[in-house]
């Protein structure tokens, strides 16, 4: 092994802990953030860490959809829609449950870097 | 030296500087599809997510019973034209329908896509448009629910005999998480997560040489789980009655319809069944739901691969011997 074998050694080594570190970064960032998107595309990012109630208003495909936020949690408070299934699901808090207001393309997501499951179904 | 030099260099370079998630949210088949992508190839998986969105699209059209879509023979296409007229159709949904039709037989008449008449009865209850409960004389002269009265006739052409209307409902989302499972894993992306609506999760090889958590929702608590999966390669499916239903005088109507009485079945209020192919997972779900948890379990117990947990009407939970694997 001579000096330059060594060299790009160190470079690999490096360039790997700094990338893990980007990882754990970009995690704990994540931590407890929801997103809101409406036909597919990011359209809200909602800090819920902060201790206080909240209202947002997105667009939806059949109106204004509000959307009210306390310490962790998130919910629909109104939308238009036949079923209103989306209001009707209440707060939610982890990033395992989604709300889905299908018939306004509105879908909200919880990341929090705490959750030990991948999935869930019902 | 330098070989172990080497190899420390490539265990650093696979544990630390690769698998990213590349994730894609997706509305189709009257859900929400979310695909995630581990990958080190951004490119690679970004064109994977592309290519799975695209696949979706196309079937949503195929499937699709109420809307017509230009230049596309769907469902709705068929349920429409005439009897005893020979057509040709796109050849994925020929093989959705090969396949589907092909299990009427093998579930004793359980699992029939030829329902659509029977089903569009109970959507007018459902969705508040008559009140009340139907009869069984409404459901009875609603039209054909036989899948007889549907012909393949190769070569991509079918032909109907009678006024059946199929729906792909049970079938379509599942069968197409399998084909875009298969895909991925066709082309090497091996690290994936699809969950297709909230019933249906399809994974591959894990992101962390872990495997994966897969929480099942308590029917009668559904703010908490009363289960966990665990493994790779696998599907999850559920059919559960406690999610989409309404309510007449105190006794709740559901979806899932059993084709010998038109009327929903109350074995069981949620049946889970894992495989590692989603589309026979959906296939398998709606057919123990339609059965008695002994029927069920005698019915599966010659299937290699096929585990399933029943949750009964009072709360009791029944496994597969199997399901020790995935604790």
């Amino acid at each position: 092994m001579n000096r330059y074998d060594f060299i790009l050694i160190s470079v690999i080594l490096f360039v790997c802990l700094l990338f893990l570190g980007i990882t754990y970064i970009n995690g704990e960032k994540d931590a407890n953030v929801a997103y809101v998107y409406y036909d597919n595309k990011l359209v809200k990012t909602i800090d819920l860490r902060i201790d206080e109630t909240k209202e947002y208003i997105v667009k939806g495909y059949n109106g204004d959809v509000v959307i009210e936020t306390k310490k962790n949690q998130i919910r629909v408070k109104e939308e238009k829609s036949p079923l209103n299934l989306c209001s009707k699901q209440g707060f939610i808090s982890s990033s395992l449950e989604t709300i889905v207001c299908l018939p306004n393309k509105v879908v909200i997501k919880i990341e929090s870097s705490n959750d030990e499951l991948d999935a869930v179904v019902r | 030296m330098k070989k172990l030099i080497l190899l420390i260099m490539c265990i650093f370079l696979l544990s630390g500087c690769n698998n990213q998630v590349y994730t894609k949210n997706l509305f189709y088949m009257d859900t929400f599809i979310n695909v995630k992508i581990y990958s080190s190839d951004k490119k690679k998986a970004l064109d994977a997510l592309s290519y799975i969105d695209q696949m979706y699209n196309d079937y949503d059209m195929l499937a699709d019973r109420y809307k017509s879509h230009d230049g596309v023979i769907n469902i709705k296409y068929i349920n429409e034209m005439d009897i005893n007229q020979e057509i040709k159709i796109d050849n994925r949904l020929y093989e959705m329908i090969e396949y589907s039709k092909s299990f009427h037989a093998k579930t004793n008449g359980l699992f029939n896509i030829a329902l659509g008449n029977v089903i569009d009865v109970w959507s007018e209850y459902r969705n508040g448009n008559k009140t009340g409960v139907p009869t069984t004389e409404e459901l009875l002269k609603s039209g054909s629910t036989s899948i007889d009265d549907l012909s393949l006739l190769g070569n991509d052409t079918i032909m109907k005999k009678g006024d059946i209307s199929l729906d792909l409902g049970a079938i379509a989302k599942g069968y197409v998480t399998e084909l875009a499972g298969e895909y991925l894993e066709g082309i090497g992306l091996n690290k994936y997560l699809i969950t297709a609506g909230t019933s249906s999760v399809k994974v591959g090889e894990h992101y962390r040489n872990d495997k994966y958590k897969i929480g099942l929702t308590d029917p009668l608590d559904t703010s908490n789980l009363y289960k966990t999966v665990k493994g790779n390669n696998i599907s999850v499916t559920t059919s559960g009655s406690y999610d989409r239903y309404y309510e007449y005088d105190g006794v709740k109507y559901h979806h899932i319809i059993n084709p010998n009485t038109f009327f929903p079945s109350n074995n069981s209020l949620a049946v889970t069944v894992i495989t590692d192919d989603a589309a026979l997972g959906e296939v398998l779900s709606t057919t123990l739901f339609l059965m008695s948890v002994d029927e069920g379990k005698k019915y599966i117990s010659d299937m290699e691969g096929v585990e399933a947990i029943w949750y009964e009407m009072d709360g009791g939970i029944t496994l597969t011997d199997g399901m020790s694997n995935y604790e």
